[in-house]
């Protein structure tokens, strides 16, 4: 018998936190990036806020791959089209928008075009899946980050030698520390896990869900495969442009060369690793992903110093860990971290009265 | 209600259709039965929107939908379970029935995004009427929280029926609903279908090889066979047609 | 009109090695319903392999002296004789390389059918009966690692391989314009024709062949029909392999060794799409076209451009057929 667990009204039970397990996380979460900011030295804040850019980049590729069922490779496009938007409204806007506005403008803005965008490269889920949808934005990705690259548009992209990123200003308030930007990103990281997760518990969620797991029968119900995909295509393409306006805002250049497969695969392996379909899965995943090679880093450092001969070898062994990161999780916990996290937290919840 | 008229559907050279025509009368339940590959399945995938028939009309409501899309369908009020079932594996009873509501609801990507507000009115709404139309109704309430896939054989054809309930269906198309069921699955799921057909007066289509069960349900029946259309009437008077008795009873009965 | 000659003729030869690396993917997709995204990594270790073989090895203090270049007394005096760019200087120096030349492929050969079957064993086989997600998203970690291990095993940089055939420019006449090759390109492209055209010949005419198609139809009727589906899956993986290591070889003599080897097999990826994935003959066609597009593409709009040539194509394929030109559409039963 699992106690606890009793709800009295319908609303109760709609809750995400359904029980105070879950509320004491969540809240342990919030207490710990509070603290973080007050107090996490530069490193820390760093890896904090490369934690919260990737964050928002996974949650979007989540509702393509792990809500929708659609493979894509292809999502580092969208954050590039994201971190260039930004730059291109910044160095177009300068004299004509005032200052305090133009990061609360150049947002939206960026967040709108790569969902645009986004839109195009969805077309192809329209008449193929799987393994042709990850081809075809794996593509794409390549097509972006050529086009950025030519000298025709360097005029606005810096092309292959990449371009200085403007400082985010909120209403005045200059963002130019680590510490002020972290702020930004973990208050739009929580935002953007909130409304992945609400997005999950309305009609419009439950149709992804569907098309992932039957599309016939989705449509039998009345929902339309063309809209649906493009829906999602479009909202997980704005999720991963908002992580690109906050690159850009958080690093002092941007390079093209940043935002090629190796983001896309990366994107997909933090999902991998997190655990699909889940909200909590991108969360793991980031973590994980974002943290494993700051181990091998710090590892190499205490084995020899940092000697050039360590520090040569130290990027092949960063790729093989992270290559057999996905290879171990899809072969011994395909469902990923999220699943473990349910184990335990199953086992939490009955205690004292029983185990597993 | 529902009126199929002078079908035609082929596959390559495999004629799976050939002029079928039948009226399927409102409020009633009308039988379409046939031996294997008489064209049932493929009758009702005409009807629903998955193939479209080389010549004929499916007009539901006085309309021609044969251009429809699926999805358009479902808006109209045409409802479907499957011979196999296609339930939504990763999804628990719950949600799965919640998806039957989907062409009744109408929150929009940035309603869900926010979700206070419209969203959750309309959501609570809708759980209350779940809970109360379907999952009483089909006593479904142990396995609410359930996934879908941890459900035996029976339950999860039960399932399938309250998704197709949730959208309040003014058509409903039953693949087969008793198949592989024993008998007594067999007898409940039967007084759902009539119970259904009494609370929400709801126009039924089944296709179904157990006979007794057509027997005794049904109103109207349709006989198929090798995609042509060999009988129709009443369940009595298809029960003793000469051509029937031929081609689908055989000798024995 | 002789430049156009000349730059679709430069095609037809890469699209050659394209549809070399492509009987790779199309064998292990028959097979095993799984497609290689790291396919391009096997024959960047290929390249690699050979390059071991063919440089390093002879390079060795213990080698002899023979495996490092082979000059009998005869070849001295007939080599004394000739000009500079003679033909026959052209054979006799490239016969001078051929030990480590034959080294160098049957190292390549071994080492590369080894790794194959390895992580075919290892790593494909427990996932087998698993989702395509599943499968492809392993292959896709396998890139990591493959260009990891082969980052730390060679750490040196691009070097010079011996050609595999005698690399004498060739001048000729067609249609009034003059046309220049090299030997070398032009024994590539019939050595990788000649691949190509033996493995569709095996897959249709060899019990083995038959075997593979079998499985490729339905996995477990071909289970029960005494197939060995496990002995088909390596057998895939070891053709992929080998067939890779050659075209590696063949691409560490024309672009250098370099771990950018492995972004072959995105191209030919999309090329594989293009055709159909369980076409030869469409994947050939798809081959032959897109070097051809690339090196028109080069001609017209500059080198860069012709690097997005197969991914711009393939997109166009897949919205119009989404099957690929000749791929077979699989029906879908409700």
């Amino acid at each position: 018998m699992i106690t606890g667990n009793l709800k009295a009204s319908y609303a109760a039970d709609e809750r995400v936190l359904d029980n105070r397990w879950k509320q004491g996380f969540v809240l342990a979460c919030a207490a710990g990036i509070a603290a973080l900011a007050g107090f996490g030295n530069d490193y820390v804040i760093l890896i904090a806020c490369q934690m919260g850019i990737m964050l928002i980049a996974v949650t979007g590729v989540n509702v393509v791959i792990g809500y929708t069922g659609l493979m894509s490779l292809g999502h580092a496009a969208f954050v590039a089209i994201g971190a260039y938007a930004v730059v291109i409204f910044h160095n177009a806007a300068a004299g004509t928008i005032p200052a305090p506005l133009l990061t609360l403008l150049a947002l939206p803005f960026a967040v709108t075009v790569a969902a645009l965008i986004g839109i195009v490269v969805g077309l192809p889920s329209l008449r193929v899946k799987g393994l042709y949808l990850a081809v075809a934005t794996l593509s794409a990705n390549f097509i972006v980050i050529f086009l950025i690259e030519q000298d025709a548009f360097a005029r606005w992209t810096g092309g292959m030698n990449g371009i200085n990123t403007p400082t985010a200003n909120l209403l005045g308030w200059d963002l130019d520390s680590r510490r002020e930007q972290f702020l930004l990103i973990a208050a739009l990281g929580f935002v953007s896990l909130l409304a992945a997760q609400n997005l999950f518990r309305t009609r419009v969620g439950r149709a992804f869900i569907a098309i992932r797991d039957r599309d016939y029968s989705a449509e039998i119900l009345g929902i339309s495969l063309y809209r649906y995909k493009l829906m999602s295509f479009a909202i997980s393409a704005a999720y991963c442009g908002l992580a690109g306006a906050l690159y850009a805002y958080f690093y002092a250049r941007i390079l093209p060369e940043q935002f090629g497969l190796d983001l896309s695969l990366m994107l997909v392996a933090a999902i991998i690793v997190g655990g699909m379909g889940r909200t909590m899965g991108a969360v793991f995943g980031v973590i994980v992903i974002v943290m494993v090679p700051e181990v091998i880093k710090v590892i190499f450092g205490g084995i020899a110093g940092g000697g050039a001969e360590l520090a040569q070898i130290r990027a092949p062994v960063q790729s093989i860990a992270f290559g057999a990161l996905i290879v171990l999780f899809l072969l011994f916990e395909p469902f990923g971290l999220t699943q473990i996290a349910d184990r335990a937290l199953r086992a939490l919840n009955r205690w004292p009265f029983a185990r597993g | 209600m529902l009126s199929v008229r002078d079908l035609y559907l082929s596959f390559g050279g495999i004629k799976a259709l050939q002029g079928v025509s039948f009226d399927a009368a409102p409020g009633q339940i009308t039988a379409i039965i046939g031996p294997n590959g008489a064209g049932k399945t493929s009758l009702f995938n005409a009807v629903s929107g998955f193939y479209r028939p080389e010549r004929g009309q499916v007009i539901f409501d006085g309309e021609d939908i044969g251009a429809l899309r699926p999805d358009r369908r479902a808006a109209l009020g045409i409802a479907r379970t499957f011979q196999n079932i296609a339930l939504f594996r990763g999804m628990s009873v719950l949600d799965n029935i919640k998806l039957g509501a989907h062409t009744r609801l109408d929150a929009g990507v940035f309603d869900a995004l926010l979700y206070f507000g419209r969203a959750r009115a309309e959501e609570l709404a809708l759980r209350r009427e779940i809970e109360e139309r379907v999952i009483d109704f089909l006593e479904l309430d142990l396995i609410r929280k359930a996934p879908v896939s941890a459900l035996p054989y029976g339950l999860q054809k039960r399932v399938e029926l309250g998704r197709a309930l949730a959208m309040r269906p003014r058509l409903l198309l039953l693949d087969e609903p008793v198949a592989g069921m024993n008998r007594e699955e067999t007898a409940d799921m039967a007084r759902f279908i009539l119970d259904v057909q009494e609370e929400f007066d709801t126009t039924i289509l089944l296709v179904e090889h157990d006979m007794h069960l057509v027997m005794d349900i049904c109103a109207h029946v349709v006989v198929l066979n090798f995609g042509q259309q060999i009988a129709a009437g009443p369940p009595e008077a298809v029960r003793r047609d000469a051509g029937v008795i031929e081609a689908y009873l055989g000798a024995a009965a | 009109m002789g430049q156009f000659l000349q730059f679709a003729l430069n095609g037809l030869m890469s699209g050659a090695i394209y549809a070399l690396i492509a009987v790779g993917l199309v064998s292990v997709f028959k097979a095993t319903r799984v497609v290689n995204f790291a396919h391009g990594y096997l024959i960047m270790f290929g390249a690699y392999f050979y390059f071991t073989f063919a440089v390093l090895v002879p390079q060795a203090a213990w080698a002899p002296e023979w495996l490092q270049s082979w000059r009998p007394d005869w070849m001295v005096e007939m080599r004394a004789d000739l000009p500079m760019f003679s033909p026959l200087a052209a054979v006799l120096d490239w016969m001078a390389n051929l030990p480590r030349i034959l080294l160098g492929l049957a190292g390549a050969l071994i080492c590369n059918a080894l790794l194959g079957m390895l992580i075919e064993r290892t790593l494909m086989r427990p996932l087998m009966g698993q989702s395509v997600f599943a499968m492809i998203m392993l292959t896709v970690g396998l890139i990591s690692i493959l260009s990891g291990t082969a980052q730390l095993i060679w750490t040196s940089d691009a070097a010079f391989v011996p050609a595999l055939a005698p690399n004498t420019p060739i001048r000729f006449e067609m249609f009034g314009a003059t046309i220049f090759l090299f030997g070398a390109d032009l024994a590539n492209m019939l050595i990788a024709l000649a691949i190509f055209a033996g493995i569709v010949a095996m897959v249709r005419y060899t019990r083995s062949g038959v075997a593979i198609r079998a499985t490729a139809e339905d996995q477990s009727t071909a289970y029960s029909m005494g197939i060995s589906v496990p002995r088909v899956f390596s057998r895939a993986w070891v053709l992929a392999s080998t067939t890779g290591a050659v075209a590696g070889a063949i691409l560490a003599t024309r672009n250098g060794v370099s771990p950018a080897l492995g972004l072959f097999g995105f191209s030919v990826l999309a090329i594989v799409l293009m055709g159909g994935l369980d076409s030869y003959l469409g994947v050939f066609i798809a081959a032959m076209a897109v070097g051809v597009l690339e090196a028109l593409t080069q001609w017209q709009l500059g080198g860069e451009w012709a690097g997005i040539v197969p991914y711009v194509a393939v997109l166009i394929v897949i919205l119009i057929r989404p099957h690929g030109l000749l791929g077979s559409k699989e029906i879908e039963r409700i």
